[in-house]
């Protein structure tokens, strides 16, 4: 369904994407997982036709979105990550409009206005200013304003930004019951968690490349089979690191280490021989193969970093 | 087309709710025509008063009374007004200002005329007038050709009449008919001359069946065209910042991702602005007419120039935005630019009493062009000839600045910024 092929831009020195490549099917989620500019909102925004790439190519069910941007963008939904909507109209007002932009209008419009206000949860405020919404509220207008006219795929750049957990739960729920119906979808975010629930298939991108791509499965396996352990105690990295061989330790922010183990005979190994130094240990948490160790074995860094 | 309309509706509906820019904008021309009309009056009409001339005779004889009466009679009563003082007093008044010009007759004016001699009237002119003394100096000296041509013709008669015409009474009807038997001749000698003169001039005034003579004029009528060209520059520049707006809000961005043509986006935000900066001077025009009585002229006339001036100023700010980045710069730069444009337009001080460096450079400023079609419309009540070059310049410009500025934001779209 969309195909990227070695996109590369720059802005200015600033090189924000450095060959990036990958495929969606269609039907599938496919997440972009990465920190802070990493390069997801200029990857989406080149595929939305809102930026020209330096190089590389982008084609949606066959068609490139140089050549044939229009009838590309007939076929894509956007849901910016900064909340893209006119404030001083209502709800309702907002779906004609941008409904109205993609050829909707009379019956219709009104009938997909409704719809995907149901959708959302907003049938009830939809007659009032967006700029009495929540937050939470104005995130699901803004999710239903890429939706009004059932796209084939949907672009949906950090959907979830700066809303409460129950509000997250609800935005990912619609996201797949849209794809159920036969919409492809590309997901960008810096959750972890939502990338592991939500996407088929994920790729992660750091500095404007894709360190990895393939499913939750696939990914988790190149962490190896080692397990995430978390010891925090009265130490510092110097004192475990040459206790620690082998072991890739890195040192957290409230002083805990965190160290990617391989088994479960060498956890017990390394703590033996942190117990028999003498290093005070006060917590150990142990955590199982996930996307957060695969993107920490990839990147040297956490996610929220 | 689909997509400019619903730009342009969209606009419109946002407007409406959040009117407080446009509001804003469009009180600035009020507010100085208000205060305009505070200084001048609800009509903004100004009264041309009587030139008010002293005349101090110490001669009193008839022709010293033949000139007095002379300023009382005819046009010229329409025109001055003649207050009879003594010297000393009317000495006083001229140097408190209280007056355009002293004329002082002196003793023995009369007897010198009739006998022939030269005579001198005093003329004492008002120095903080520029035009009335002179008007003054004029009519006094026309008085005295007519009295000293008089004089001439009538030498004989008069020196049979002298009698009557210095003793400061009036003649009896026995004594006039001596008179006039004695001044016959010399009648049928002028006669010639006085009568069927082939150079005659008639005069005419222009004006509706039932118009009041009118001796007033309406200022606000000089003032308000600048004023409406201050709101048509502040309204369309108002209207054209939402690009940059809706491009900070995101909208933009999320219109351009949209199935529409970029040309389309730029149409539709040009046409809102044309529309709601003509909407705005449409309510200025009216409250011109009905608050501040000013009369318009040809309404044809007006529509065709507005909407070509409204056409150049939505062109030139959509032609500017095509440069700024952001609502800082737009703040700083533009209330400038249009200013200037202002200034050099005559907006501020009207055209008529710039100095003949800025009145040369006035020509070159667009805003002189709308303001100048406004008062010949208005004022002068001029036909299509009187202002086709202004037609000519605001429609030419307006196309000129409306492609440019398309092409230029088309460009900022197309690079997708």
């Amino acid at each position: 369904m969309i195909e990227v092929r070695e996109l590369v831009k720059s802005f200015g020195d600033i090189h924000a994407l450095g060959g990036v490549d990958f495929t969606v099917s269609e039907g599938e989620i496919f997440g972009l997982l990465g920190p802070n500019g990493a390069g997801k909102t200029t990857t989406i925004s080149i595929i939305a036709g809102l930026l020209n790439a330096d190089s590389g190519s982008v084609r949606v069910s066959g068609m490139d979105i140089r050549k044939d941007g229009r009838r590309v963008r007939h076929l894509l939904g956007v849901v910016p990550q900064d909340i893209a909507l006119y404030e001083e109209l209502s709800g309702r007002e907002n779906l004609h409009f941008w409904g109205g932009l993609y050829g909707l209008s009379g019956k219709r419009l009104r009938e997909e206005a409704g719809r995907v206000l149901d959708l959302v949860g907003l049938t009830d405020r939809a007659d009032d200013p967006v700029r009495e919404y929540s937050g939470g509220m104005k995130r699901r207008i803004n999710l239903s304003a890429g939706l009004i006219h059932r796209p084939k795929v949907i672009l949906l750049d950090e959907p979830t930004l700066g809303i409460d957990p129950q509000a997250r739960i609800n935005i990912l729920d619609i996201i797949r019951d849209g794809v159920s119906e036969g919409m492809t979808a590309i997901y960008t975010t810096h959750y972890l968690e939502e990338a592991e629930k939500l996407c088929d298939r994920i790729a992660i991108i750091d500095r404007g490349k894709i360190l990895a791509q393939g499913t939750l499965k696939d990914l988790v396996k190149l962490a190896g089979e080692g397990n995430l352990v978390t010891v925090s105690g009265a130490f510092s990295k110097e004192q475990v690191s040459p206790l620690l061989k082998g072991v890739a330790v890195e040192q957290l922010e409230n002083g805990s280490l965190r160290m990617l183990v391989p088994g479960q005979a060498e956890l017990s190994g390394a703590l033996g021989r942190l117990f028999s130094a003498g290093i005070s240990i006060g917590e150990v948490s142990i955590q199982e193969p996930s996307l957060e160790g695969v993107f920490i074995k990839l990147t040297g860094k956490d996610l929220r970093d | 087309m689909n997509a400019i309309l619903l730009i342009v509706r969209n606009d419109m509906k946002r407007r409406l709710r959040s009117p407080v820019s446009v509001i804003c904008m469009f009180l600035i021309p009020l507010g100085l025509t208000l205060l305009v009309g505070l200084v001048f009056g609800r009509h903004g009409k100004v009264e041309l008063s009587h030139i008010k001339v002293l005349v101090a005779d110490s001669d009193k004889g008839i022709a010293a009374n033949f000139l007095k009466q002379g300023m009382k009679q005819g046009k010229l009563a329409e025109l001055i007004d003649l207050v009879e003082v003594d010297s000393v007093a009317g000495r006083s008044l001229m140097d408190r200002g209280k007056a355009s010009a002293l004329i002082e007759i002196p003793k023995g004016f009369t007897v010198n005329i009739l006998d022939r001699k030269p005579v001198v009237i005093g003329l004492v002119k008002n120095p903080q007038e520029a035009f009335l003394p002179l008007i003054v100096e004029e009519i006094t000296e026309t008085m005295a050709v007519m009295i000293d041509g008089a004089a001439r013709i009538f030498e004989k008669p008069i020196g049979e009449a002298r009698g009557m015409l210095t003793g400061g009474r009036w003649p009896e009807a026995a004594e006039l008919a001596g008179l006039l038997s004695s001044a016959k001749p010399r009648i049928e000698l002028v006669k010639g001359y006085l009568s069927d003169t082939l150079i005659s001039i008639t005069s005419e005034t222009v004006s509706a069946p039932d118009a009041k003579p009118e001796r007033t004029f309406n200022f606000l009528a000089l003032i308000m065209p600048g004023s409406i060209l201050i709101g048509l520059l502040f309204i369309s520049e108002i209207t054209m910042r939402d690009i940059l707006r809706e491009r900070e809000a995101g909208t933009l961005a999320r219109i351009i991702a949209g199935p529409v043509r970029s040309d389309h986006v730029i149409a539709g935000k040009m046409l809102s602005s044309f529309a709601i900066t003509l909407v705005a001077c449409a309510l200025l025009i009216a409250i011109g007419r009905l608050g501040f009585g000013i009369a318009w002229g040809s309404p044809l006339k007006l529509i065709v120039h507005v909407v070509g001036s409204i056409l150049m100023c939505v062109g030139l700010m959509a032609f500017l935005y095509g440069f700024i980045r952001s609502e800082r710069v737009a703040d700083a730069m533009l209330p400038v630019v249009i200013i200037i444009l202002c200034v050099f337009g005559g907006a501020m001080f009207p055209y008529e009493v710039m100095s003949p460096a800025m009145q040369k450079a006035a020509v070159f400023s667009p805003a002189f062009w709308v303001i100048d079609g406004l008062k010949r419309i208005a004022i002068e009540k001029t036909g299509w000839g009187g202002i086709a070059p202004h037609l000519a310049i605001v429609y030419g410009l307006g196309a000129v600045t409306s492609v440019a500025g398309a092409a230029k934001l088309r460009g900022k779209l197309a690079g997708k910024e």
